[in-house]
């Protein structure tokens, strides 16, 4: 089915929507100056068309108003429009292929029955875009191609191709119908061709060779599409979930209440779906679709999949219900797992009681955290292959599973790391050996034990400076304690009079034990 | 003549047994801005005091916290008997958000316990953490910068100050086992008292040091620590 959507730049029609009867236009750039780039009705009766100079347009109409064309806001509208239209089917593409042709493919195969049958469909569809302020042309067919065809040029604004006959029903249409370039238009004219169903009855081989490049081959293969003899698959605005669920409103909600009252039902109804096939969510979207035309959505990402409703439910609600802007009310809300994982890949093992439960117990914690706190607030460590102690240990967004543990480390690491290391003050007793005393943050310490040192050499694989953005080099750790029993971390970043003699070692507290 | 068994017993001694099975909610405050790490250190082994628990623990930090004391490093917690694969850092911006993330956390029933760093947690706050501790069978921590006198729903208030190391019993250069002295400010079931204890390296634990066991406590602690502190 398509939709084809006739209010180019509707933006501006919404913000201060020109009256019917003045002639209006948007205007673009165009090689030669100025040129129209749509037109209200009153525009077009003047004999004014697209494509034609502003200058032109200028002296035929003095009175025409114009604004600039915003074709990337357009395009952003018609993505817009193409999520409200998610409501209808979960796989919706925005057709911008031809300019001033822009429109709308939903793919309602196996779909029409939910609203009451293909007509009833149209007729709701119309009804609802009209109401959002969008004027619209619709058609139902067998393919893509019939249907855009059927949209465009059919006499009544809602065409229904009936199933097979998709043949018969675009027979009589123009030529344009079958989505071509100007050129081809023109040269298909000259021989005399006018009606699609025209085509039908001459060979084809000829027909593409009559056209220079690939012409020729392009219509053929339009005409395949449109007859169903040749593929043609949409790109869905974006990947339709799932499992979805949703909830259709008499009378618009306005108020968030509503839609806190709605959510326990669709939660089980999803849960319900997605138990049913042993999946659980790991992605969920709670979609309000407006009156005005427009989607708002609120989106939690789970830590593992999940499907009691329960947990979903505790979910969006932590993520702030009050976010969905419902602004003069929404006819629809939505539930949808965009993303889904078998939930058996998380069963406990055998054996292990209560393994199971309090891993989902986990998974929720983790979930309601992240979903509050924001994304990465919570984390978990994770050994990796480095002995520099800051590159030892990474911090990772946490998962259900526990993180691989770190090889286990007998030397005396600490409890706190400073990292970057801080740069101290030291006295030392001997070049090589620990410091009798150190400043730390403005503070003095003297030095009662040291024990060391533990060399660990710099990794002179890794590209990446070492501190203060100068080469990596060879550190001597010391475990020193201060008189008030204080451990710390000390360690001598290079050697004396062997590595990059430029440099003079520097000391560093890179920790502090406990 | 009483045999000197008796007399031991009946000596009025305000010394008082280590608690080392942990309340459900726990004060801990270092002693001074150089003892955090040991006061985390403690507030550590409080949380795995729990013998045969295998969920995780949480580590609740504030912004503010973190700023001025660095990272916590997973890899020196293990001298703690802290296994890093039980390890949950969650980081928060505020501390309202850190008390409620801690409450979330206890009550879950899915981790064994949590710490969470606080300047000043409102009452009603810790009451709440009691509750939720109690309710997933948890142990929550409360770690403060500093000594406070306020009002808590924490069953015990400690304080800790690092000590010297003890000795190695094979290198006499060498720094020993870890200590630190904690003080029992304030608890329900029975007198304060103060302890030295010493990190066991075998286990991780933290056993009172033989010798020095008892009510180290000065004049003035003394004075204080019987105050009924909060709503306890």
């Amino acid at each position: 089915m398509t939709v084809w959507t006739r209010a180019n730049g509707g933006e501006d029609q919404d913000d201060s929507a020109p009256p019917d009867h003045a002639p209006f236009v948007l205007v673009d750039r165009g090689a030669r100056g100025l040129v129209l780039h749509a037109l209200n009705p009153a525009a077009r009766a003047l004999g004014l068309s697209r494509g034609q100079s502003h200058a032109d347009a200028r002296a035929i109409a003095p009175q025409l108003a114009s604004v600039p064309a915003e074709p990337e806001r357009d395009k952003e509208a018609l993505k817009r429009l193409a999520l409200w239209a998610e409501r209808f089917s979960p796989a919706v593409a925005a057709d911008m292929a031809l300019p001033a042709q822009e429109g709308l493919f939903l793919d309602m195969t196996g779909g029409t029955h939910l609203f009451g049958g293909e007509a009833a469909m149209l007729a709701e569809l119309r009804a609802r875009l009209a109401k959002a302020g969008i004027p619209a042309r619709l058609a139902i067919a067998d393919t893509p191609g019939a249907a855009w065809a059927l949209a465009r040029l059919s006499a009544a604004p809602e065409a229904i191709a009936p199933p097979g006959r998709t043949r018969e029903a675009i027979a009589d249409l123009p030529l344009e119908g079958l989505r071509l370039e100007a050129e081809a238009l023109v040269l298909l004219r000259r021989f005399g061709l006018k009606r699609i169903g025209e085509l039908y009855g001459l060979p084809r081989s000829g027909l593409a060779r009559r056209f220079r490049g690939e012409a020729g081959l392009r219509l053929v293969e339009r005409l395949d599409q449109a007859l169903g003899a040749a593929p043609e698959p949409l790109e869905p605005v974006r990947p339709g979930p799932a499992y979805r669920t949703g909830v259709v409103f008499a009378e618009p909600l306005t108020h968030i209440k509503g839609v806190a009252l709605r959510l326990p039902d669709l939660a089980r109804t999803l849960g319900e779906q997605l138990e049913r096939d042993g999946r659980g969510a790991r992605r969920l979207a709670l979609i309000g679709f407006r009156v005005d035309g427009r989607t708002t959505t609120i989106e939690a990402t789970l830590s593992a999949p999940a499907a009691r409703p329960e947990h979903m439910i505790r979910l969006l609600r932590e993520k702030g219900l009050e976010h969905l802007d419902l602004d003069f009310g929404i006819d629809a809300l939505m539930l949808a797992a965009r993303q889904a994982e078998p939930l058996s890949t998380r069963q406990g093992k055998m054996g292990e009681d209560g393994h199971a439960a309090s891993s989902e117990a986990l998974a929720g914690l983790i979930d309601r955290l992240q979903a509050r706190l924001g994304e990465g607030a919570v984390r978990r460590p994770e050994a990796r292959e480095s002995w520099i102690p800051e590159r030892s240990e990474a911090w990772r967004r946490a998962g259900p599973d526990a993180p691989v543990s770190a090889a286990v480390q007998d030397r005396p690491r600490p409890i706190l790391l400073l990292d970057p290391p801080e740069p101290v003050r030291t006295t030392a007793g001997l070049p090589d050996g620990p410091p009798v005393q150190f400043t730390w943050r403005r503070a003095q310490r003297r030095v009662v034990g040291a024990q060391g040192p533990e060399r660990l050499g710099a990794e002179w694989w890794r590209s990446e400076p070492g501190l203060m953005n100068r080469p990596a080099r060879t550190r001597d750790y010391y475990r020193v304690e201060d008189d008030q029993g204080r451990r710390y971390w000390l360690f001598r970043e290079g050697l004396y009079g062997r590595e990059d003699a430029d440099h003079v070692p520097s000391w560093w507290l890179h920790g502090v034990f406990a | 003549m009483i045999p000197a068994s008796r007399l031991h017993r009946s000596a009025p001694s305000s010394r008082a047994t280590y608690p080392a099975a942990a309340e459900p909610l726990e004060e801990v405050g270092a002693g001074g801005p150089g003892d955090v790490a040991a006061a985390l250190a403690f507030a550590l082994a409080r949380l795995v005091s729990a013998p045969d628990e295998r969920r995780p623990v949480a580590l609740v930090t504030t912004a503010d916290w973190l700023g001025e004391r660095g990272r916590p490093f997973a890899g020196g917690m293990r001298a703690w008997d802290l296994d890093p694969g039980r390890l949950i850092w969650v980081r928060t911006r505020r501390e309202g958000e850190a008390l409620w993330a801690l409450e979330e956390v206890l009550k879950s029933g899915a981790a064994a316990g949590g710490l969470a760093t606080a300047a000043a947690p409102p009452f009603v706050a810790t009451r709440r953490l009691e509750f939720a501790a109690r309710e997933g069978g948890a142990v929550g921590v409360l770690l403060r910068a500093g000594p406070a006198e306020d009002l808590s729903a924490a069953r015990r208030r400690w304080r800790v100050t690092a000590l010297g190391s003890g000795t190695d019993a094979f290198d006499p250069e060498a720094l020993g086992a870890p200590r630190l002295r904690a003080a029992l400010l304030k608890r329900r079931d029975g007198p304060p008292g103060a302890w030295d204890l010493e990190r066991d390296d075998e286990t991780g634990g933290l056993p009172v040091v033989a010798g020095l066991a008892g009510d180290g406590m000065d004049a003035g602690e003394r004075r204080r620590g019987p105050r009924r502190l909060g709503a306890a």
